[in-house]
């Protein structure tokens, strides 16, 4: 999807999608009675008021930077995961299970453990997926959405059964023990360990990505299937390997999310978060270190639009209309420039 | 247990429940079957029938009149078509890209708007359309009920379904419509008009889905909630696969979905001792084994989700 076309031209685009963007969402709030500016005071006021609410933004960037990095992954390797949703809630569980009931092992060494199973789960989760369009020709897209749903409805189970707090009647697990509780860093905020853990995914999926290997045949299967079977890459064994990664990154961000902010399992824990994750990707163009961007810049209008819709009732839906707008803007970018359709077309001859 | 299940009335209701469910996925099912049938993918059915169920619901808030919201959902169904059209068909981009942005836009739009719309008031119901059963076909024993007491919506869609099979099987038009999908240079060639078959394949997906959405609030619900659709779009895309795109395959699939949905309703009706989160597993892990038993012949559209660029190779 990356086109290298000149510098000047790039410039242009980014700078009238943001232009757009930003009039949209004046539009949108002028819809609902709001004064721009003042809402735009309320916006900044919000992201930038005091620290708690400035580390807000990495705390709501965590789940986003890692099931959006599962994703970017999957993208790469010609693999359509809409599942970091399912994947996320079965690492949430996992993980939760883990922590709760491996009570022999002691602090630290238990919270590493659950999250590696969580991991370990979320990746397997994926791979049932990647079996059906290895094996079975069958969409992953759909495939992974059936997936999604099976895993929302298990963990409704799960915390009304096995996994329910024995002293409450709440639908919830039992509160996870402080000592295996990844740790808040900043005082008085909700800053944790856990958004260090996703900004060294970032980094160790970049390296693996660009400078290995493994990351080459990746790329190359995303790229062209068939040219990498001629080559000797196996198309299959790339697909497992990047599903399973994908899925495990994604249930990582579930683990952290139980670990670090609910400290208990319960329903509607990802926010969305697996759906938001695809849309990050995309406007990343599957990068790495862009989706750590894309994924703050997000996590940031999601606290601006929040602290709008607090004290004006400005839908903070408007995020996800913004970001929907920027996706299509992004592929539908080439209108800017007025050169008509026959030579959008030639150019794309050209790529491919 | 099973004798409970084995009544005439239990029989009766399930079935009833099967159609009920499955109607609005053959409407977003069949918009799909055309679409892919000419080459188009359009992962934005959701998006699609959100729009349908959004927009019929405001016309007929603002109008009290149901067929103006019928009409308010098909142009609302039709307005994400065509901007998935622009993408893919116009502009040539990648066609799961451009339909999962719109399912989120989608999203996001309906989302808001229909806060603006309701500020104030938290719950607005409209009327719904009246079943009309048919004379002497709705007193068949069993099925009479299901498919014969129905409304105006359920009678068109029979109607569409014949005359979609009709048109595939026994026009020369409906073989050009599946040609730009299976090959579309060799259609071009043919002197088929590839992009504009293209475009209207792409203006029934668009009205078709709105029907699916507008199903919901018009006939069933009443009501439009946010992401009211939640998942029926992806799972209409799943039917049209198990249904080997056929029109009439694809009316099987999504009655075994819906058959599946509302077995794991009328279950928890009876009171059985599962956890209703467990059975409420059931319609996708069907749908994931029976699309698992429909594979074999390759029945997919040989040029699906590819964009046709006139002379390039």
């Amino acid at each position: 999807m990356i086109q290298k076309k000149n510098g000047k031209e790039t410039l242009i685009d980014i700078f009238l999608i943001i232009i757009i963007t930003a009039l949209i969402g004046t539009l949108l709030i002028v819809m609902c009675g709001a004064k721009p500016l003042a809402a735009y005071s309320l916006f900044f006021h919000g992201i930038f008021g005091n620290i708690s609410s400035f580390s807000e933004i990495f705390v709501k960037a965590c789940p986003l930077i890692l099931t959006g990095l599962g994703c970017a992954v999957a993208f790469r390797t010609g693999f359509f995961n809409i599942g970091a949703e399912g994947q996320f809630y079965v690492g949430a569980m996992v993980t939760t299970m883990a922590a709760l009931k491996l009570t022999m092992v002691p602090g630290i060494l238990r919270m590493v453990l659950a999250l590696l199973a969580g991991f370990l789960a979320g990746g397997l989760w994926a791979l049932i997926a990647a079996v059906f369009k290895a094996k079975f020709n069958i969409s992953e897209i759909i495939v992974t959405i059936m997936l999604n749903y099976i895993a929302i409805n298990f963990l409704g189970y799960a915390v009304r059964s096995f996994l329910m707090d024995p002293e409450g009647n709440v639908p919830q697990s039992a509160k996870i023990d402080p000592s295996v509780q990844l740790t808040t860093l900043i005082k008085s905020t909700r800053f944790h360990t856990g958004i260090l853990i996703a900004v060294g995914c970032v980094l160790l999926v970049w390296f693996l990505m660009e400078k290995t290997t493994i990351g080459y045949e990746l790329r190359a299967v995303g790229i062209n299937q068939r040219a990498s079977a001629c080559t000797g890459i196996s198309v299959m064994k790339n697909i497992v390997f990047s599903a399973f990664l994908s899925g495990g990154l994604a249930a990582l961000a579930g683990g952290i999310e139980v670990l670090a902010i609910q400290k208990k399992l319960l329903e509607g824990i990802s926010a969305g978060c697996g759906y938001t994750a695809v849309l990050i990707a995309l406007v990343a163009f599957n990068n790495p270190l862009g989706v750590l961007a894309t994924a703050v810049l997000y996590a940031t209008m999601q606290v601006g639009a929040s602290s709008m819709q607090r004290q004006l009732g400005v839908p903070s839906a408007i995020v996800n209309i913004l970001m929907g707008v920027v996706v299509i803007l992004i592929l539908g970018k080439e209108v800017f420039h007025m050169r008509g359709r026959r030579r959008i077309l030639t150019d794309q001859k050209g790529e491919k | 247990m099973l004798s409970e299940i084995l009544t005439i009335g239990f029989l009766t209701a399930f079935l009833s429940a099967t159609v009920r469910l499955a109607i609005p996925l053959i409407y977003g099912g069949l918009g799909e079957t055309i679409a892919e049938k000419s080459g188009i993918l359009n992962i934005g059915m959701e998006g699609v029938m959100l729009s349908g169920a959004f927009f019929s619901f405001g016309g007929a808030w603002f109008s009290n009149n149901l067929f103006v919201g019928l009409l308010c959902g098909m142009l609302g169904g039709l307005a994400v078509s065509l901007l998935h059209g622009f993408l893919s068909i116009f502009l040539a981009k990648d066609q799961s890209v451009s339909g999962l942005a719109l399912n989120m836009f989608m999203l996001g739009v309906t989302g808001f708007l229909y806060k603006l719309m309701s500020t104030g008031q938290d719950y607005q119901q409209i009327d719904t359309f009246q079943t009309m059963p048919i004379p002497v076909l709705s007193k068949i024993p069993l099925i009479g009920e299901a498919f014969f007491n129905r409304d105006i919506l359920t009678y068109m869609l029979y109607a569409l379904l014949i005359l979609t099979w009709l048109f595939y099987k026994k026009t020369n038009y409906g073989l050009s419509f599946a040609a730009i999908g299976e090959h579309p240079r060799a259609a071009a060639s043919a002197g088929i008009p590839v992009h504009k078959y293209q475009w209207i394949a792409m203006i029934f997906n668009g009205i078709l889905g709105g029907i699916g959405g507008a199903y919901l609030v018009l006939v069933q619900l009443g009501v439009f909630t946010e992401n009211m659709i939640s998942g029926r779009g992806y799972i209409a895309l799943a039917t049209v696969i198990l249904g080997r795109y056929t029109p009439f395959g694809m009316f099987g699939a999504a009655i075994l979905f819906g058959a599946a949905n509302a077995l794991q309703i009328r279950l928890q009706t009876i009171g059985i001792a599962v956890s209703p989160f467990l059975l409420g597993i059931l319609p996708y892990a069907i749908t994931l084994i029976a699309m698992i038993g429909s594979i074999g012949k390759n029945t997919k559209p040989e040029a699906l989700s590819e964009p046709y660029i006139k002379g390039a190779r």
